[in-house]
C-alpha cells in the first residue's frame, strides 16, 4: 500500500465530486446563505416599522365613566411608551440572531431607533350622549369616498368606538356586562387596530375592576405562576423533563444527518466508479496503482465529500442551538459520536458501492444490485419510533449491535434521552469495526476482479465467484 | 543482458476459457518486441498479466527483475488497448495526475506535460477538457500518459488502432525515439504488417499459445517460401513455359501477378536467370515472406485446405483497412 498513491487518488475524487458548482451550491452555499439569511429576515421583520396612522378616534361613550381613562390611555405619549418599549424587545432578539454585530454597538442602534420610533397618534374626540351612530359612520364614509388629502392630518378619521351602557356595571345582578363595537377606515394598520381595540378593553377592564373594587395588579399576580423547570427523577439524579423536541427531533436529526452524508458520499462513489469502469480509464489507474489503493483512495476522498457535509450541517446545527439559547437539547458528546458512526456506518455502505460500482457496466445495471442497499438505508426509518420510544428497550439494544444499520440505530439512541450505557456504545463501536474490516475485505475482492470484466453484470452467485476467484 | 520481462508456463483462465496456456517467453532488456496475433487470441491478456492488471493461475513471471510488476509499477509506461480517459478534467490536469499517480514529484511535472504536448502537437489543448478532444487527439495525450513518467519498460496495447496515416508515423517516430534511448518496449497489434515495420522480434500468438518467437531477420530467413513473382509481358495465359521448367514445382496466379514455386533445394538466383530466359517479362522479384504468410503456415502447417484458406482471409480483412492507411 502506497499513501501518497492512495491519497493522490482520494484528492481527485474529492476534488472531482466537491469542486463542483453542483455540489458547492446544493451542499454548502444553500445551508450557509440560510443560516445567514434566517436571522436577518427575522430582524427585519421585527423592527420594521409599519407606517403609523394620524388621526381622530370618536368614542361614543354610553357609559361616560371609560372615556377618561381611554383617554388617558391612547394620549400620544403613553402609546409611544409602549411601542418603544415592545421595539426594544425586538430589537434585543435581533441582536442575539446577529452575534456579528457588535453588543455595544447593538445598543447604540436600538437607542437610535427608539427615539425615531413612529408610533400611531390619536386625537380622542367624544361623541355627545345623544348622537346618533349612523351619522358618524356616514361622515366616516364620505371622508373615504373623497379620498382627499386633508389639511391637518388629525382630521382623518380613523374609527368609531360605541360603548354599551352597561359596559361597566351591571343593569342586573344575573346579566352579564355589556360590551362595545368598533367601526375602522378601511385599510387601516394592522397595529393601529390593535392600539384602538386594546386601548378600549383595557379601558373598559379597568373600570369594571374600579367598580368591584378589585386590586388590578393583585389580580394580575394572582393569575401568573413562575414555575419553575419540570424535572425527572432518574436513577442517577435529575434531569429536566424531556420535550418533543429532546426526545424525538434531536435522534431523528442525528440519524438523519448520517443516513444523508454517508449516502451522499456512497453515491459519488458508485458514480465515478462506474464512470471510470466505462471510461475504461481504470485500466490507466490499475498501471499506476493496486485495485486495493484505487478503491482505499476513493472511498477516502468520498469520506472527505461525507465529512464536509457533516461538517456544513453540524455547524448550522449548533448555530443555531447558540442562537436559540437551546444548548442544552444536544450535549457535545453527541457530535463527537455523530463523526465517529458517521465513520463506520459511511466505509460499510461505501465498500458495498465500491463493489456494485465495479461488477455493473452502467448505472442502470447498479440499480438491481443497489435494492438491497436501499432497504439497508430503509431500515433506521422503519425502526425510528420503536427505537425513540424505548431507546433501552432488547430490540433497539440488539438493533443497535448489527452493523451495517448499527450505527444509525445507535446515533439514536445515543442521541435520545435516554442514553445507553457506555460499555454498549463502546461495544457497537467494536463491532462496527469488524463490520468495516469484512465489508472492505469484500469489496476489494468484488472490486479487484469486477473492474476489468465487461459483458453480463453479475448476480449475486456470480459475485460469490470472484470472491473465491480473487 | 537482462531481461525486462520472463514468463514460463503462465496460464490464465477465465471460467471455462483458457485465455493464455502455458507461455514462456524473455523479453531482453532494450529490444522492441512485437506481440501479434488475430483478435481474441490471448495478447491482451498477456499484456495484463505483465502489468499484474491479472494475475496468472500458475507459472512464474518476473518484470525488471521484480517478482511483479506491482513492485516497478512506477518504472512502466503502460497504453491499454482500451483508451480511458476522464472526460470532464483538463487535458494537463490528467496527464499531471496520472504522472503523480506513477510516482513523479509535482516540481517541474507542469513544464514536462507541456513539452510533451508541444512534441505531439497539442500544446493548445492544455486547459481543454478530454471529451472536447478528437478521438486520435485523446489517443495522443494517452500515449503521453504512459511515457510521461520516463519509464524502463513501455507497453503499448494495438497503439496505432484508429490512427491517421500522419499521427500513425508520428507515434511511430515517437516510439522508435524511446527504443533510441535504450528503453525496452512490447507492443501488440493483430495488424500484422506494422509489426514487419517497427519489431525487431516478433512473439506470436494464436488461441493462447506462443506460435514463434524469433527476429525478424531469422523469420524470413527461415519462412523463406521458395516463391518468385513475375509478371511476363504476353500476360498470365503465357506461362506454360515456365511450367514445363525442371526447377519449378509448381505456377499460379495471384493478385497482381504469378507466383511460381521452386522445388527444395534450388537456387533462387539461378532459378531466376533461368525463368527471365524463357520469355520477356515486365517484372521479377524473389517472394518475401509476409506475417501474414508465416502466421499462416504455422497455423495450418501448409495447409492448403479450406480452413486455411478461410483464416487467411480473416487475417486479410482484419488487416487491410489499416495496412492501406498507413502506406
Amino acid at each position: 500500500m502506497n499513501i501518497s498513491k492512495i491519497m493522490r487518488v482520494a484528492a481527485r475524487e474529492f476534488a472531482s465530486t466537491a469542486m463542483t458548482k453542483g455540489f458547492i451550491i446544493g451542499a454548502i452555499v444553500v445551508p450557509a446563505v440560510m443560516v445567514a439569511v434566517i436571522p436577518l429576515v427575522m430582524m427585519l421583520a421585527m423592527s420594521a416599522q409599519p407606517p403609523a396612522d394620524t388621526g381622530t378616534v370618536y368614542i361614543l361613550d354610553h357609559s361616560t365613566e371609560v372615556l377618561p381613562v381611554i383617554e388617558e390611555r391612547l394620549d400620544p405619549e403613553a402609546v409611544k411608551d409602549r411601542w418603544i418599549e415592545r421595539f426594544g424587545d425586538a430589537a434585543e432578539l435581533a441582536g442575539k440572531l446577529l452575534p456579528s454585530v457588535g453588543s455595544s454597538a447593538a445598543a447604540d442602534t436600538i437607542d437610535q431607533a427608539a427615539s425615531s420610533i413612529k408610533s400611531p397618534i390619536f386625537k380622542i374626540i367624544p361623541a355627545g350622549g345623544d348622537t346618533d351612530i349612523d351619522e358618524l359612520k356616514t361622515e366616516l364614509r364620505n371622508q373615504v369616498t373623497a379620498n382627499a388629502k386633508l389639511s391637518d392630518e388629525t382630521e382623518k378619521l380613523l374609527a368609531i368606538v360605541e360603548i354599551d351602557i352597561d359596559a361597566t356595571r351591571k343593569l342586573n345582578e344575573d346579566e352579564g356586562y355589556g360590551a362595545y363595537q368598533a367601526f375602522f377606515r378601511p385599510k387601516l394598520n394592522e397595529e393601529t387596530v390593535s392600539e384602538i381595540k386594546d386601548g378600549v378593553r383595557w379601558s373598559i377592564r379597568q373600570k369594571r375592576y374600579e367598580n368591584a373594587d378589585l386590586d388590578r395588579t393583585l389580580i394580575a399576580e394572582i393569575n401568573t405562576i413562575q414555575a419553575r423547570q419540570s424535572k425527572e427523577i432518574t436513577e442517577t439524579g435529575e434531569r429536566k423533563e424531556a420535550s418533543a423536541i429532546a426526545s424525538f427531533g434531536i435522534p431523528f436529526v442525528s440519524m438523519l444527518l448520517l443516513l444523508v452524508a454517508s449516502m451522499t458520499g456512497g453515491q459519488y462513489l458508485l458514480t465515478t466508479t462506474v464512470e471510470e469502469k466505462s471510461n475504461r480509464v481504470v485500466e490507466v489507474l490499475l498501471s499506476a496503482v493496486s485495485p486495493i489503493e484505487l478503491m482505499t483512495g476513493k472511498i477516502v476522498g468520498q469520506m472527505g465529500v461525507g465529512l464536509s457535509l457533516l461538517a456544513v450541517y453540524n455547524s448550522v446545527g449548533i448555530i443555531a442551538l447558540i442562537i436559540f439559547k437551546r444548548g442544552d437539547l444536544v450535549s457535545p458528546m453527541t457530535f463527537v459520536y455523530v463523526f465517529i458512526f458517521f465513520i463506520l456506518a459511511y466505509f460499510m455502505f461505501a465498500s458495498l458501492m465500491a463493489a456494485i460500482g465495479a461488477a455493473v457496466n452502467d448505472l442502470r445495471e447498479a440499480q438491481s444490485l443497489m435494492t438491497p442497499v436501499m432497504i439497508m438505508m430503509i431500515m433506521p426509518y422503519i425502526f425510528f419510533m420503536p427505537v425513540i420510544r424505548a431507546p433501552n428497550s432488547l430490540f433497539s439494544t440488539i438493533m443497535s449491535m448489527i452493523p451495517p444499520i448499527s450505527p444509525f440505530i445507535m446515533i439514536m439512541r445515543v442521541s435520545s434521552t435516554d442514553a445507553p450505557p457506555a460499555w454498549q456504545i463502546l461495544l457497537a463501536i467494536l463491532i462496527n469495526l469488524v463490520g468495516v474490516l469484512f465489508f472492505l475485505w469484500f469489496a476489494a475482492k468484488v472490486f479487484r476482479v469486477g473492474l476489468l470484466m465487461f459483458g453480463k453484470p453479475p448476480n449475486i452467485r456470480t459475485l460469490i465467484k470472484w470472491i473465491r476467484m480473487a | 543482458m537482462t531481461n525486462a520481462v520472463s514468463m514460463s508456463g503462465v496460464r490464465k483462465t477465465f471460467g471455462q476459457k483458457v485465455a493464455v496456456e502455458g507461455i514462456d517467453l524473455t523479453i531482453p532488456e532494450g529490444s522492441m518486441y512485437g506481440f501479434i496475433g488475430p483478435n481474441g487470441a490471448g495478447k491482451t491478456t498477456t499484456i495484463r498479466m505483465i502489468m499484474s492488471i491479472l494475475f496468472p493461475d500458475c507459472g512464474e513471471l518476473s518484470v525488471l527483475g521484480k517478482k511483479s510488476a506491482v513492485e516497478s509499477k512506477d518504472r512502466i509506461g503502460y497504453l491499454p488497448e482500451e483508451r480511458g480517459i476522464y472526460k470532464k478534467m483538463k487535458v494537463g490536469s490528467f496527464l499531471k495526475h496520472i504522472g503523480r499517480l506513477k510516482g513523479l514529484d509535482s516540481k517541474g511535472l507542469d513544464s514536462r506535460v507541456k513539452e510533451w504536448l508541444d512534441r505531439v502537437d497539442l500544446n493548445e489543448v492544455y486547459k481543454k477538457k478530454c471529451e472536447e478532444l478528437s478521438k486520435g487527439m485523446q489517443q495522443k495525450v494517452q500515449f503521453i500518459a504512459s511515457v510521461l513518467h520516463d519509464p524502463d519498460l513501455i507497453i503499448l496495447d494495438e497503439p496505432f488502432s484508429g490512427l491517421d496515416p500522419v499521427n500513425m508515423r508520428l507515434l511511430r517516430t515517437l516510439i522508435d525515439e524511446q527504443h533510441t534511448q535504450g528503453k525496452t518496449v512490447i507492443f501488440s497489434t493483430h495488424v500484422m504488417f506494422q509489426a514487419e515495420k517497427i519489431c525487431d522480434h516478433i512473439v506470436m500468438i494464436h488461441e493462447g499459445k506462443k506460435v514463434l518467437d524469433d527476429t525478424l531477420d531469422d523469420i524470413r530467413t527461415r519462412f523463406d517460401p521458395r516463391a518468385i513473382h513475375i509478371d511476363p509481358v504476353a500476360g498470365a495465359g503465357s506461362v506454360d513455359a515456365i511450367a514445363q521448367l525442371p526447377c519449378v514445382s509448381l505456377v499460379r496466379p495471384v493478385e497482381i501477378a504469378v507466383e511460381v514455386i521452386l522445388n527444395e533445394g534450388i537456387d533462387t538466383q539461378e532459378a531466376m536467370k533461368i525463368i527471365l530466359s524463357t520469355q520477356p517479362l515486365n517484372r521479377i522479384e524473389i517472394k518475401k515472406p509476409t506475417l501474414e504468410d508465416v502466421f499462416i503456415e504455422i497455423v495450418t502447417g501448409g495447409d492448403t485446405s479450406e480452413d486455411a484458406q478461410l483464416l487467411r482471409a480473416k487475417l486479410l480483412s482484419g488487416s487491410k483497412g489499416e495496412e492501406e492507411a498507413s502506406s
